[in-house]
């Protein structure tokens, strides 16, 4: 059952969905790979078909259409499906349902999105702190609203959005927190705004539904603690200067029953890791990012990285990067070789209007370092496996200089997530401690399989390797 | 250009394994002045990157004695370097799926009992009492009570630790570039870090690179013949308790054993291809795990969690190299452990002291000179 395709994608959320569409288009065999049972990410996110029969907000309509161009253009999506490991020979190794074991592809195409940016800080493991991300989840896929009475802490308009949309749905939200106090930095980089009509009404269209629920939007705030026996009770928050330190003598206590954490985003970039692909460190990407060339490949030929996971920012971006690198992984698989540097010449000029977008969002809403010093001592970094501040620096002060170093001593990065939640949060403590940089310090080197894997999937897949399914003809 | 530094030591030790940081405590205990040049981290190759067995049963002969000693100084070790290296003499299972295998074990058995190790078969029936846990397919095993498990990534670390506290000087991210030599006796190290190079002044070099060994003993004109070898683990989510032994099969090419935390380490036995290579397999992901779940079936509902492949060396008869070197005087070799390093590890570093500060060591060595290896062709 283990497959050759011409073109992989994994991740069928915006980016990887035009890459997908692209690609087939132009004459490639494309196998689209999604952890969800619906294609669509976090950006078009669908309703469970249970509720599918209730209106649907804009994105989702815009992604259902791009589905069905996809769809009919000939594209394969194996749904529900990880990715589990990615080895030498553009072989991915996957676990689903129904789904081969491996697919050796000529051209790989990553499109694996960002995930919300964990912070940690006193409190922060108590239920009712969430994810922004989660809470959008909950209400986009199940309609199911995350509390009662909502506290919004984090930074960009993409909490703005998210607080309108839980306010339309009934629920109360107390504050929306923004960290960046980015008024003077908006009259700047204004020009960049140019041509982003679609996304001005949209955060207008929030902005005016939660004035007239009167809720409060704070800028230049962010959270201290939060308290709560079995779950979430209060918050303490305080003002912050203008690296995001906070500000002595500010705090303030806020009554709510769910905390909703939306500091940005940081880019899955462990597959094309795992395939050896050059990396840069890059904060205001998100953190750690392939290197890529015009054409969206990696270092590694044939690996191509676009969307949130090589660098976020935003589905349309995504969705720019996915139509080059769909054409240029056709074109490495021999389906309209001529076709790449006429779209790219096409695309350039709205390429670069998100492009110009993107760096404003940046400059905007990149949160400052001291949000890495929100934690205290006692404070765990990592929540699999319960490792606080405190046992980081006792690791350090034995002689550990890295980030994985500091994982092999203390465990750290060990547990169920595989170090996701974790990876960024003790990078930075080893770096503010040690006073070297981020990127020296590094993040924890990932390993296969990057999500736990049945063992009895394994024990299936080995037949196909022993039945030579997975063939030399493949690896170019 | 940095200026080219010096120093001065009594010892230099080349490797941040399990040995070279044994041998550092050691000798650092002694009150010798000792350097130890590490080219990455302590501990961060096959002394950190193994099943994390500590057995002296199923052994080569010539190696038995000195397994047997360590494991007694094993057993000492939480008190001795301050630090719980999580060991536990919980008994080692080698598993029988055939009748042939049984017979290897049983004459395996009559030399261990020789050599005053205890050990004991069981049939069947016995096995099934004793380890319930474990698959119908094997016909019998033997057993040693006195093997035992350690945490490989801790264990290593905390011997140079230890030996850092005790007055060793422990130089990570520096690599031994070459040995100085004067009339026939070692005179330097020639090292390098991220600022250049560092000539050592020492009249003792203890040599315990691992696979990389060769490249520096040719800058003397020593040929070491060892070859690397890929070795992997995998490792499942934490589990309920399942089993205590650390337990394994030829047969069946796995090994596995369930940490303090309750994951399950899976290592594959025998180690294919020699190579540098430390990128993880995906048939070897899959290999693991349907060794895991033949040999304990409770593992067939277990999930893997992570895997990591590292590099170990062998020497052609598996056995390792402990020896002064013919004609360079203060040179000893303590490398080509073969997979063995990490239980040998303790006493290997004892011996190597010895050497040093009694000129004798409290075991014999003579069957693990380098001059064995003269009259066997080089390795291809």
């Amino acid at each position: 059952m283990a497959d050759q395709v011409e073109v992989a994608v994994v991740g069928a959320g915006p980016g990887g969905l035009s890459a997908a569409l692209a690609a087939a288009q132009a004459g490639a065999q494309v196998t689209l790979i999604d952890g969800y049972g619906r294609p669509g990410g976090q950006y078009f996110r669908q309703p469970a078909a249970e509720l599918r029969t209730r209106q649907r907000m804009r994105h989702q309509r815009e992604g259902e259409a791009l589905w069905e161009k996809a769809l009919g253009a000939g594209v394969r999506f194996l749904p529900e499906t990880v990715v589990w490991g990615a080895f030498e020979g553009n072989l991915l190794a996957l676990h689903g349902p129904h789904t081969p074991a491996h697919v050796q592809a000529r051209a790989i195409i990553l499109a694996t999105g960002a995930y919300d940016r964990p912070v940690a800080f006193p409190g922060w493991t108590l239920p009712g702190v969430m994810t922004a991300g989660a809470a959008q989840a909950l209400l986009k896929q199940q309609r199911i609203l995350a509390g009662k009475r909502i506290l919004l802490a984090g930074t960009g308009p993409l909490q703005v959005v998210l607080a309108a949309d839980l306010v339309r749905a009934g629920a109360s939200v107390v504050a929306i927190l923004e960290g960046s106090r980015f008024f003077a930095k908006v009259v700047r980089q204004a020009g960049a705004l140019w041509g982003q009509w679609q996304r001005l009404a949209e955060g207008l269209g929030s902005r005016l539904t939660l004035l007239r629920q009167g809720v409060p939007f704070r800028p230049g705030w962010g959270i201290v603690a939060a308290h709560g026996t079995e779950q979430v009770e209060s918050a303490t928050i305080a003002r912050l200067d203008s690296q995001w330190r906070h500000i002595p003598g500010s705090q303030e206590t806020l009554t709510c029953d769910t905390l909703c954490l939306g500091y940005g985003f940081i880019p899955s970039n462990t597959l094309s890791r795992l395939l050896g692909a050059k990396q840069e460190w890059r904060p205001e990407l998100g953190g750690e990012v392939p290197w890529r060339d015009i054409d969206m490949q990696t270092s590694v030929s044939g690996v191509y990285a676009v969307g949130d996971g090589a660098g976020v920012g935003g589905g349309p971006l995504a969705m720019l990067e996915g139509q080059i690198a769909g054409i240029a992984g056709a074109a490495q698989t021999g389906h309209g070789a001529g076709e790449v540097e006429k779209t790219i010449r096409h695309l350039a000029p709205i390429l670069a209007r998100e492009r110009r977008f993107q760096r404003m969002y940046a400059a905007l809403f990149t949160p400052g370092p001291g949000l890495y010093e929100w934690s205290r001592d006692d404070t765990v970094l990592c929540r699999c496996e319960e490792v606080t501040r405190a046992d980081v620096r006792k690791a350090l002060a034995l002689g550990a200089d890295s980030a994985n170093e500091v994982k092999a001593i203390i465990r750290c990065g060990m547990g169920d997530c595989q170090g996701r939640m974790c990876s960024h949060l003790v990078a930075h403590c080893i770096a503010r401690e040690t006073g070297r940089p981020v990127a020296e310090v590094g993040l924890y080197r990932p390993r296969p399989p990057i999500f736990p894997v049945p063992v009895l999937a394994l024990d299936r897949q080995l037949e196909e390797i022993a039945s030579g399914a997975v063939s030399e003809a493949a690896r170019r | 250009m940095s200026m080219s530094r010096k120093m001065g030591t009594g010892v230099v030790i080349v490797g941040g394994g399990i040995v070279g940081c044994a041998a550092a405590f050691s000798l650092a205990r002694r009150g010798r002045k000792v350097i130890l040049l590490e080219k990455s981290v302590i501990g961060g190759e096959a002394s950190g990157r193994n099943g994390g067995g500590v057995r002296a049963q199923c052994r080569d002969r010539r190696e038995r004695p000195l397994a047997m000693a360590s494991i007694t100084l094993w057993a000492g070790l939480e008190a001795e370097l301050g630090f719980d290296v999580e060991y536990v003499q919980d008994g080692n299972i080698r598993m029988a799926t055939n009748e042939e295998r049984m017979g290897m074990l049983r004459r395996e058995m009559e030399e261990e009992l020789a050599d005053g190790l205890g050990v004991e078969m069981w049939d069947r029936d016995e096995l099934r009492r004793r380890a319930p846990y474990l698959s119908d397919v094997f016909v019998g095993a033997k057993y040693c009570p006195a093997d035992g498990t350690a945490n490989p990534i801790l264990a290593s670390r905390a011997f140079g630790w230890a030996a850092k506290r005790i007055g060793a000087t422990i130089l990570v991210h520096t690599e031994a570039v070459s040995i100085g030599v004067q009339v026939g006796q070692v005179t330097s190290v020639t090292a390098r870090d991220r600022d250049g190079e560092i000539l050592i002044e020492t009249p003792w070099v203890i040599h315990a690179g691992g696979p990389w060994t060769p490249q520096l003993s040719r800058t003397v004109g020593i040929q070491v013949p060892i070859e690397p070898a890929r070795s992997v683990v995998a490792i499942t989510q934490r589990m309920p308790f399942l089993f205590k032994e650390f337990i394994s099969s030829h047969d069946l090419g796995a090994y596995c054993r369930q940490a303090r935390e309750g994951h399950v380490h899976i290592g594959g036995v025998g180690t294919p291809g020699k190579t540098f290579d430390q990128t993880m397999p995906a048939a070897s992901v899959a290999q693991l795990a349907r060794g895991a779940a033949r040999i304990v079936p409770a593992l067939r509902g277990a999930n893997i969690l992570r895997t990591w492949a590292g590099t170990l060396e062998n020497t052609p008869d598996k056995v390792p190299i402990i020896s002064p070197v013919d004609g360079i005087k203060g040179y000893i070799l303590a490398s080509g452990f073969s997979g063995h390093g990490f239980c040998l590890g303790p006493i290997a570093g004892t011996l190597l002291s010895e050497l040093i500060v009694d000129g004798e060591p409290s075991l014999p060595l003579d069957e693990f000179r380098l001059s064995r290896f003269a009259a066997s062709p080089a390795p291809v």
